[in-house]
């Protein structure tokens, strides 16, 4: 359910970039160097903060409000007087996409953000989408490409762990899983977006601007 | 911590058990024993910690104080795996059934046994529908818990609540929440059970009519304090107010 949303995030984003960028361009005379910056922008940062806040969002609350809505059921003590440990059995696998998933959901919107940042430059300067690749990706290193990517594994993680732990102590009936669904998706954000300069920094430190 | 076992081992012991929460008292030095094949009805008017004496029973809250031996062994002593070892020979069946509900009636009484027995699928699912048809639910059984009645909910709760065939039933409010009919449906499935099983089971309840049916003993809470105990008979001759008000306004 999360993927057409960050498509669409991935998109728009790609377009927007293409639009507002393309005007600073040509006024420097830099127009050659667009395909590049939108490459360069998308994989960086735009493609992994959006599938970040779109998914924590998305699956932050629907995680939240799900074990919110079992826990005031007292369907989780039921799993409990089971003698099944909810968090093992709920949580870890929930968590554990999350990690898994966001990495798949920040390429996607990776390629719908570049392909879409083509059609956009294309609509009012036509170039070939293999050429606009060819000069977009001619700088690109491993280390502009794949840490990235690797980063939103650690948002996921987040969204995971934040959603979960305010589901299961979720307190006061429906009322109690909608401030659970609204504190997942606030703290989830807030988080990714710290985690976001952080992780930053730590990838510059380990693989230095050249 | 184990103590002595045995036959003689009440298979529920409690002992100067205190619960609050803040500043409000709910249990305040509660003691009991059920004996082996004994159902014991637990009274009392709302609010006055029933429903918290069964979740200190079964370790889903911790008591601030006083011991809780099942079967001989002190839960508020034992580690979450040694708890858990006892939890397996407990059987819940919780007021509003908490039925899983993304799982269909079938999985819900297969759940327990997927997570703790070595039984092949298709024999648990056998088991389950064996159980299902005794607590007479022969159909609907791929329904989600949402499709079925309230009172079709608590059977397939009492279903899930026999799957890994305990020694211990707990039920919390079985009746409440029923109309009449189905209520007393469900007392006369828990004398049949106590019957079939040999339970050593604890109702928490209202229904001073269903306590009738299906217990061998009442004991009656009120201010977090046991006030009286006993059969109903005993307590109908008791001369205290609180006790004969509360049996003939339910009544």
């Amino acid at each position: 359910m999360s993927l057409p949303l960050v498509a669409l995030a991935g998109a728009a984003t790609g377009v927007v970039l293409s639009l507002e960028t393309r005007d600073g361009m040509v006024r420097f005379g830099a127009k050659s160097l667009l395909p590049a910056i939108i490459v360069f922008s998308i994989i960086k940062e735009s493609g992994p903060v959006i599938t970040g806040l779109v998914v924590s969002g998305r699956a932050g609350a629907g995680i939240g409000a799900e074990l919110g809505s079992m826990k005031v059921t007292e369907q989780i003590d039921a799993m409990e007087a089971s003698a099944v440990d909810p968090y093992r059995y709920l949580a870890v696998t929930r968590v554990l996409a999350c990690t898994l998933m966001l990495p798949l959901l920040t390429v996607a919107a990776n390629f719908c953000g570049i392909f879409m940042g083509w059609v956009a430059n294309t609509l009012w300067d036509p170039i070939s989408l293999r050429l606009f690749l060819d000069s977009g990706f001619k700088e690109v290193a491993f280390s502009d490409y794949i840490p990235p990517i690797l980063k939103t594994a650690v948002f996921g993680l987040i969204i995971g762990v934040v959603a979960c732990f305010q589901g299961m102590r979720t307190k006061g009936g429906t009322e109690g899983v909608g401030r659970t669904a609204t504190s997942s998706v606030v703290l989830a954000s807030l988080f990714v977006i710290l985690a976001d300069v952080v992780l930053v920094r730590l990838i510059l430190f380990i693989w230095p601007l050249s | 911590m184990s103590m002595e076992t045995g036959d003689q081992q009440p298979p529920i012991e409690v002992r100067d058990l205190h619960k609050s929460f803040g500043a409000q008292t709910v249990l305040d030095g509660i003691g009991l024993e059920v004996r082996r094949g004994e159902t014991l009805a637990v009274l009392g008017r709302s609010g006055t910690g029933k429903s918290v004496l069964l979740k200190l029973l079964i370790g889903l809250q911790a008591p601030d104080r006083g011991t809780i031996a099942i079967e001989g062994h002190d839960i508020t002593a034992s580690s979450l795996e040694e708890l858990n070892e006892v939890r397996k020979k407990i059987g819940f069946l919780f007021q509003q059934a908490a039925l899983y509900d993304s799982l269909n009636v079938e999985e819900n009484v297969v759940f327990p046994m997927g997570r703790h027995s070595s039984m092949p699928v298709e024999k648990q699912r056998l088991r389950a529908r064996q159980l299902l048809a005794s607590v007479g639910m022969r159909q609907d059984l791929n329904k989600l818990p949402s499709e079925i009645s309230g009172g079709m909910q608590k059977r397939v709760g009492l279903a899930r609540a026999l799957a890994l065939d305990p020694e211990i039933l707990l039920f919390d409010e079985p009746t409440a929440g029923l109309d009449p009919i189905t209520a007393a449906e469900i007392a006369d499935l828990i004398v049949g059970l106590k019957k079939q099983h040999r339970l050593t089971a604890i109702v928490v309840t209202h229904d001073i009519r269903g306590a009738r049916t299906f217990a061998d003993r009442i004991v009656l809470l009120n201010l977090g304090k046991i006030v009286a105990e006993g059969s109903f008979a005993e307590l109908r001759k008791s001369k205290d107010k609180f006790v004969s008000q509360f049996l003939r306004e339910g009544s």
